[in-house]
């Protein structure tokens, strides 16, 4: 069974270019920015794909778009289970409130019921190696303790299908790891899951297909060796060029 | 796709309470006194108005001093609940970029909060009644109804001016200098009866001042107003609330490109 299906969507930005000085307007225009081409995959129920590509090309705004944030302007996307985007790790947070309250609002934000969510809080906090810091307003929060905190968190999400963009780039190389190591396991339980890296040795190691993406386009979606090869033609080319 | 206001946020209904909450908290972050400032502020704005005002009128009207406190504290409602909402879209934009979410939920959250903190304020209210010693008339316990038609008032607008600020920032100082102008041409220190031809026009196309004007007649007079003032301002104020939510639907689609 197909957990996605995305069929000829496409999606454009206007992008407003205008300056002002002293209310005037000194240039304007709206330029159309195809930000996805027409594009068309399906994903199967427990598998894991992987999205690759430059800075740019359409990988976020895909995972938006099929995850509802974006609206397509054309096309179509069939998703089949409860969807959690994972996208930009930790936003929502409130530095005025401590770890706690902001546990149980990001984990509510993520779609896990509020009694759940502070039944699990000692554990999430124990997970992130926080549990000493739990009243602690974010404010006095390092970044990477703020990306535990959140990563801690998403770990309590039980979706079918998980949407999650450069969450192996977060944090130190320890936590790192163990975002991977927690990763594989969600891979392991069976769930379907889209996401987006620069990390291409780990990409091959967890991906059953990876999908090439440049410029709003797939350019070519398969086995992740052959991709990976592709892509990395790809950089050489553009950097010849430059 | 059209669709009635409010429906669609029951079934997350658990995290709008949950915003609300947490916008109260932070409503008056890194200030001493914190939710404190919720009945000081009117207090203060209350005083300062009240000394000015007795001692320039030649005659003040009969219970002056709650005439004003009606106007000002309803007012106070108004200006802060509509000035919070507008930013509610905007200052969430991360939520919005990363979540699906219904961007209805934000101006219907900060709505909710105000109204949670009004009953601070209708405390407040109530507290200085005593404190004149004033005993309000029985028509007193048709007042949740101006509360009522207030929030509906303030959501209305909320929808409408947190959309726009997304579009064109402008709008906020614009909208500081609107309010401004709503306190003179409310019968806050003024009486409707005793006013110019120009005010008296200006009120009854102010949706704030029939509102005050009915809480004044249940608090002050003593008297229920006609249910043609009941249905003018029910109208008025239920008409703000459908526009606003009409022109949040047709401009929502592409906040998350402007915002």
């Amino acid at each position: 069974m197909d957990s996605i299906i995305v069929e000829n969507v496409s999606k454009t930005f206007r992008v407003k270019q205008q300056s002002r000085f002293l209310g005037k307007v000194q240039s304007s225009g709206i330029k159309i920015v195809n930000a996805l081409n027409n594009i068309n995959f399906n994903v199967k129920s427990g598998e894991m794909i992987g999205i690759i590509g430059m800075n740019g090309s359409g990988k976020t705004t895909l995972l938006r778009t099929i995850s509802g944030i974006y609206q397509q302007d054309s096309g179509k996307i069939i998703t089949n289970g409860m969807i959690a985007p994972i996208l930009q790790l930790g936003t929502g947070f409130i530095d005025e409130l401590d770890a706690y309250e902001n546990i149980v609002m990001y984990g509510m934000l993520l779609g896990i019921k509020k009694d759940i969510i502070k039944s699990k809080i000692p554990e999430i906090a124990e997970f992130g190696d926080l549990t000493e810091f739990l009243h602690m307003k974010l404010k006095n929060y390092s970044s990477g303790m703020r990306s535990r905190l959140a990563f801690s968190t998403v770990l309590q999400v039980d979706p079918d299908i998980m949407l999650v963009d450069e969450i192996l780039a977060v944090g130190d190389q320890v936590f790192r790891e163990r975002s991977y190591e927690a990763f594989k396991s969600f891979k392991n339980q069976g769930k379907t899951i889209l996401y987006t890296t620069h990390n291409l040795e780990k990409l091959s190691e967890l991906s059953d297909r990876v999908i090439l993406m440049d410029k709003g386009s797939i350019v070519s979606i398969g086995k992740p060796e052959a991709v990976i090869e592709e892509y990395r033609k790809m950089i050489i080319k553009r950097k010849r060029k430059n | 796709m059209t669709s009635f206001p409010l429906i669609n946020l029951w079934a997350q209904r658990a995290l709008v309470i949950q915003f609300a909450i947490i916008n109260i908290k932070t409503r008056y972050k890194g200030t001493y006194l914190g939710l404190l400032w919720t009945a000081l502020e009117p207090t203060f704005t209350f005083l300062l108005l009240y000394i000015v005002f007795t001692s320039i009128r030649i005659r003040p009207g009969e219970n002056f001093a709650i005439y004003l406190l009606t106007g000002i504290i309803l007012y106070h409602i108004f200006s802060r609940g509509t000035l919070s909402g507008l930013s509610s879209l905007q200052s969430n934009k991360g939520i919005l970029q990363s979540f699906h979410i219904k961007k209805e939920f934000f101006p219907i959250t900060v709505s909710l909060a105000t109204t949670i903190l009004m009953t601070v304020q209708i405390g407040v209210f109530f507290t200085l009644m005593f404190f004149f010693q004033y005993t309000p008339p029985i028509t007193i316990i048709a007042y949740p109804l101006v509360l009522l038609l207030l929030i509906i008032l303030i959501t209305g607008l909320t929808y409408i001016l947190s959309i726009t600020y997304v579009y064109f920032k402008d709008i906020q100082p614009i909208w500081g200098v609107i309010i401004h102008a709503f306190f003179f041409v409310s019968p806050i220190f003024w009486y409707v009866k005793d006013s110019h031809e120009i005010l008296q026009m200006l009120f009854v196309i102010n949706p704030i001042g029939q509102i005050i004007e009915i809480a004044h007649s249940l608090v002050i007079y003593g008297i229920i107003p006609p249910i043609q003032d009941w249905i003018y301002t029910s109208v008025f104020v239920i008409a703000i609330f459908f526009v606003g939510y009409f022109i949040f639907q047709k401009f929502e689609k592409r906040v998350l490109e402007e915002i």
